[in-house]
């Protein structure tokens, strides 16, 4: 059957026509990513629109092509103007410019390519083996979990993607009361309509979508006037020859740290709204820990290149894992890939891989190819990516301002979704200057439908509430969004209150209750030993007097967005 | 306790909002013959407790802004001030409010020209060099754009009251001449297969 199907999804993915669309994809993703200011979820959000005449395995390919393009563009800014072209490449630049600027661009540049191909294989295999094994542990939820689950995904959004968790909270109960206008799924009544006409089949998706991130990005973008005016390039860059065998010898010397840079960028991937803009200064980060040149980090060291971009490679296979998992988007990007199917009609869940085999090995396969892909395109486009830096914001803004309308209008053929888009670009701006984030009002726009359908299940199966806390994986998600939502705090007087001392391990004792209560052998088990590692925290804690240190670093989430 | 701040305002606009809404989901019912079976969700259940959340968050919202207010905004200096921090925004929003106006009168194809050289021109200099490069930057991107959508992925746009004639004649002979190469590739792909499969005499 796995065999028939790989057949099936590899007959689909290795056409001409497909092949073409992701080497374009690639492309698009790689001058997208390089260019400062326009983020990769930007351009996976703007190729939507050209999906929609594809079948759903060639829209997904193609926009896997940009997601894994654009995480490796990123690199050509940051090595060769010392601007990080997506939030992805922030530590890339540290290392990367000082090696460009010693007169090793092309290693430099090399040494990034090839780590992102060989962090973005390792991650392809990862997604191969776990995905299908998390699948199964899905399929044994029912709707109370999966309703849990989503409620959680939202909450951890929320509250890592800004600097006010209550804010984000409200940004994702907004998104999901979007998603309630128009007709109800269950009954097919209106809602919220308010007798226009237009709004009754409810708001499309990708107008809400683009108005809500592209438009309002763009306009943050040419705010201040002498910015719009600018080269999109700081300074000037220069194409140069890559050296491609120095570099991958480089590279796959240094396999400990490869290794373990893909692993950190996976699990970061794995984390909801953890993304690679997260993943690639923590592997910088345990890199230069882990090094005996750490002194030598910061001055053009080979292993601060590789860590970083290998991470963030390896962060979109550990997205693409809990999107096909389970059914929910692991960063803003794959929200809107989870977005494009529902387009296509096929619902997201954690069957999925059960119930769409064939576009779930499409996934793997293309995930696979995108990353050969890029590294055969990366040359070429380096010129492109010299010749954009010259085009100026205001003018590239103006451009794609147009473009949304024409996408967004593609879509159904009704100019009212226009409109959408202007409204939506409009609210998305207000949000953004009173400072609330985005990125949770799209998940929760995303995720809406699909949580009442699970709730219209669960009254369904019966009115008692009580399975919510008393079936493990549903207790067990609930949990983690409660302390998912205090992590914030956790963090802002984590080294300033004695509570926060206690934080870690009250997490670990209180999840240890529903993974005690789950069948099996190995879950109750670890269930214990999770609750003796909470004990065994709360205990060190004591020995040493609950003294608190002063205040500790924090892991900038700003970058969650792109 | 602080004076009253931005947020202050926000959290009421807020709360206010979510009381009205709160109030109209009321207004939905199901209709008579479509009754709900029994354990079936009605359709006001999840709004409202949506709203219920986004209440419990707004009343957080504004005792957070009153007992830890927020730094005081940057000074724009009045209404004029405020104009110029936000003059690109609002002049992105007021010329696609426009274009999206238009639209219905000077098509896809000519709205879309006029607004992207119209927002080049008004967000980017207007020197001479400047708007030679509007003027070429607006007909090879919306034209591209026009072509790929009404050509090759054969997207009806919508055509204007009074343009209508020109993009009728643009579709005509434009994505016309782009079907005749098609088919003539295909002619010839075909015709290359025939002969392929001719047996050899």
């Amino acid at each position: 059957m796995i065999i028939e199907n790989i057949t099936i999804a590899a007959s689909e993915i290795f056409t001409l026509g497909t092949i073409f669309l992701m080497t374009l994809g690639v492309v698009a993703g790689l001058i997208a990513g390089a260019i400062p200011g326009f983020t990769i979820a930007m351009a996976v959000v703007l190729v939507l629109p050209f999906t929609f005449g594809m079948n759903p395995v060639q829209g997904l390919a193609t926009m896997i092509g940009v997601y894994v393009g654009g995480l490796s563009g990123g690199l050509m800014a940051g090595i060769l103007t010392g601007i990080p072209g997506t939030p992805s490449s922030v530590a890339t630049t540290f290392d990367g410019f000082p090696l460009a600027r010693k007169g090793q661009p092309g290693l430099a540049l090399g040494v990034g390519v090839w780590a992102s191909f060989f962090g973005g294989v390792i991650s392809a295999a990862v997604l191969v083996l776990v995905a299908p094994q998390l699948a199964r542990i899905g399929q044994e939820f029912q709707p109370w979990d999966y309703f849990a689950l989503m409620m959680f995904a939202l909450t951890v959004t929320a509250s890592l993607a800004g600097d006010n968790m209550v804010k984000g909270l409200i940004a994702g109960l907004i998104g999901l009361f979007v998603a309630t206008i128009g007709e109800d799924a269950v009954v097919g009544v209106p809602r919220f309509t308010f007798g226009v006409d237009s709004v009754q089949q409810g708001f499309a998706f990708l107008p809400v979508l683009i108005g809500l991130f592209a438009f309002t990005r763009l306009l943050s973008d040419v705010q201040d006037r002498q910015k719009a005016q600018q080269n999109l390039g700081a300074s000037s860059a220069e194409a140069v020859r890559l050296e491609h065998m120095k570099a991958a010898r480089e590279v796959l010397s240094r396999w400990v740290n490869l290794v373990r840079s893909s692993l950190i960028g996976v699990f970061i991937g794995v984390l909801p709204a953890a993304g690679s803009s997260i993943s690639n200064i923590l592997a910088y980060d345990q890199a230069k820990k882990n090094s005996k040149e750490a002194d030598k980090f910061g001055t053009g060291h080979i292993d601060g290149i590789i860590a970083p971009e290998a991470a963030n490679n390896a962060t979109a296979g550990g997205a693409l894992i809990v999107m096909m998992a389970l059914g929910i988007p692991g960063d803003i990007i794959t929200a809107v890939m989870l977005g494009a199917l529902l387009i296509h009609d096929v619902v997201p869940s954690p069957t999925f891989i059960t119930d769409e085999p064939v576009i779930a090995y499409s996934i793997f396969i293309a995930f696979f190819v995108a990353n050969f892909l890029m590294l055969a395109m990366q040359s070429l486009t380096l010129r492109g990516f010299v010749a954009v830096t010259r085009v100026r914001m205001y003018m590239l803004a103006s451009v794609i301002l147009f473009y949304c309308a024409l996408g967004v209008f593609a879509l159904n053929n009704v100019q009212f979704d226009m409109w959408t888009l202007l409204w939506f670009g409009i609210g998305g701006f207000v949000m953004r200057m009173f400072g609330f984030p985005i990125v949770p009002v799209i998940l929760g726009v995303v995720l809406g439908n699909i949580a009442e359908n699970a709730l219209a299940q669960v009254i369904a199966l019966s009115n008692d509430p009580t399975p919510f806390v008393t079936r493990p994986w549903s207790l067990f998600f609930i949990v983690l969004g409660l302390f998912s939502s205090f992590f914030h705090i956790y963090q802002k007087r984590r080294g300033l209150s004695r509570w926060t001392l206690a934080f870690i391990p009250a997490m670990y004792l209180t999840l240890s209750i529903p993974v005690f209560m789950m069948e099996g052998t190995v879950r109750p088990v670890l269930g214990v030993g999770l609750g003796l590692f909470g004990l065994y925290l709360l205990f060190r804690r004591h020995r040493s007097g609950w003294v608190i240190d002063g205040p500790k670093e924090r892991i900038a989430t700003g970058g969650l967005e792109g | 306790m602080g004076r009253i701040n931005r947020d202050t305002v926000i959290a009421v606009i807020l709360l206010c909002l979510v009381g009205f809404l709160y109030y109209a989901s009321y207004g939905i019912r199901t209709p008579e013959f479509d009754r709900l079976a029994p354990g079936q969700m009605g359709p006001g259940l999840w709004p409202r407790m949506i709203l219920i959340g986004l209440a419990v968050m707004g009343v957080f919202y504004l005792l957070q802004s009153i007992v830890d207010p927020p730094p005081p905004a940057e000074k724009l200096g009045g209404l004029i001030g405020w104009y110029r921090h936000y003059r690109n925004p609002i002049w992105c929003f007021a010329a696609f409010a426009a274009f999206l106006t238009v639209i219905p009168f000077l098509g896809m194809l000519i709205a879309g020209a006029l607004f992207v050289f119209g927002l080049m021109t008004l967000l980017g200099p207007k020197n001479s060099v400047a708007l030679k490069q509007h003027v070429l930057t607006t007909l090879g991107t919306v034209g591209g754009m026009w072509f790929i959508f009404a050509c090759l992925l054969e997207v009806q746009l919508p055509k204007g009251e009074f343009t209508g004639g020109l993009e009728e004649w643009l579709a005509v002979n434009v994505c016309g001449l782009v079907a005749s190469i098609g088919e003539a590739v295909a002619w010839i792909d075909g015709g290359a297969c025939h002969l392929a499969s001719a047996p050899i005499v």
